[in-house]
């Protein structure tokens, strides 16, 4: 009879998110009701009424369930937090552009010497922080539950940030590579070989992708 | 019979708290103490114990732990938070509150 009242509530729990809460509930459910039913039987009832009035006191559960499968569900896409984010993105590549505008100025127009890189490297630099924190600044996902669903949501989104974090990492690498192509023919004027910088960097960023493909 | 078990399910967190009072207790003990008390009169249907509890946890006014039984199925034990007492407190004070009020309004 007492595994007849398990299989009930196991039966009630059917749709129930395969959670630790909604795990717990059912437990902590089972737990009260043999009790019950024991209390039942002790107090002279037979095996089918003690079983019936059990089931009876249940009650619908079906709210209760619903709820835990509610609490379940993640809250990552906060728009402020992606609003915040899109202005630091544009504001860092607003601030790569001007780096090159204010190199410009200061060599053709000012021209002073060596204080064009000086300033464009300080606004690259401000620029790549800005693009770093906003990287690791960014919500992550947390477990709702301590689930295999939740354990692979997790998984994945750490995944993906990395991916995300090698991506990032070369697009910045290409905009310093750009910046130094400039510079260095700006400044020396060896247009006939500054080229060769391209060819490094994709080298370079073929030695960044096979690092996160180890590490993965 | 109706009015009267609306009006105790109106307070189902409240009497859940004056028992949590005395000591840490589960579900069914709770459960069995009500019935007790109200000699069989009253007795919560376990949906609405158990989403009374989970409303409690959340609110922060009691905390859950499992019993280390050993034989048979684990007991969850509830124990009731300072937050809890202070609910328990105001809640107490309302129902004083408007026991009054509907004694005056019912009164021939």
């Amino acid at each position: 009879m007492e595994n007849k009242l398990r299989d009930y509530i196991e039966d009630l729990f059917k749709d129930a998110p395969k959670t630790r809460k909604a795990y717990e509930l059912k437990e902590e459910m089972i737990a009260n009701l043999i009790e019950k039913y024991r209390d039942l039987i002790a107090e002279g009832k037979n095996e089918e009424a003690a079983y019936n009035i059990a089931v009876s006191s249940i009650g619908d559960i079906s709210e209760l369930i619903d709820s835990l499968r509610e609490s379940s569900v993640l809250t990552m896409d906060d728009p402020k937090e992606r609003r915040k984010s899109a202005l630091i993105v544009s504001a860092a590549v607003m601030l790569y552009i001007l780096s090159l505008v204010v190199l410009i100025f200061i060599e053709e127009v000012l021209r002073v010497d060596n204080l064009g890189i000086i300033a464009m490297f300080l606004f690259v630099a401000v620029a790549t922080g800005m693009l770093i924190y906003n990287y690791m600044s960014k919500p992550r996902y947390i477990k709702a539950d301590d689930s295999l669903v939740e354990e692979f949501k997790e998984w994945k989104a750490r995944k993906d940030s990395k991916i995300d974090l090698s991506k990032s990492i070369i697009s910045v690498m290409w905009t310093f590579i750009v910046a130094i192509y400039l510079i260095i023919n700006f400044v020396f004027g060896i247009w006939h070989i500054s080229w060769v910088i391209f060819i490094i960097g994709a080298g370079i960023e073929q030695m960044i992708k096979a690092y996160f493909e180890m590490k993965r | 019979m109706s009015i009267t078990s609306d009006l105790l399910r109106g307070h189902t967190d409240t009497i859940i708290l004056a028992h949590l009072l005395k000591g840490d207790s589960y579900g069914y003990e709770i459960n069995k103490s009500i019935m007790e008390k109200t000699d069989n009169k009253y007795e919560l249907k376990e949906a609405t114990l158990y989403t009374a509890f989970r409303r409690l946890e959340q609110a922060g006014c009691i905390t859950s732990y499992w019993g280390d039984e050993t034989t048979g199925a684990r007991r969850r034990y509830y124990s009731i938070t300072d937050i809890g007492r202070r609910v328990y407190e105001n809640n107490k004070r309302d129902w004083e509150y408007a026991k009054i009020l509907i004694d005056k309004l019912l009164k021939e």
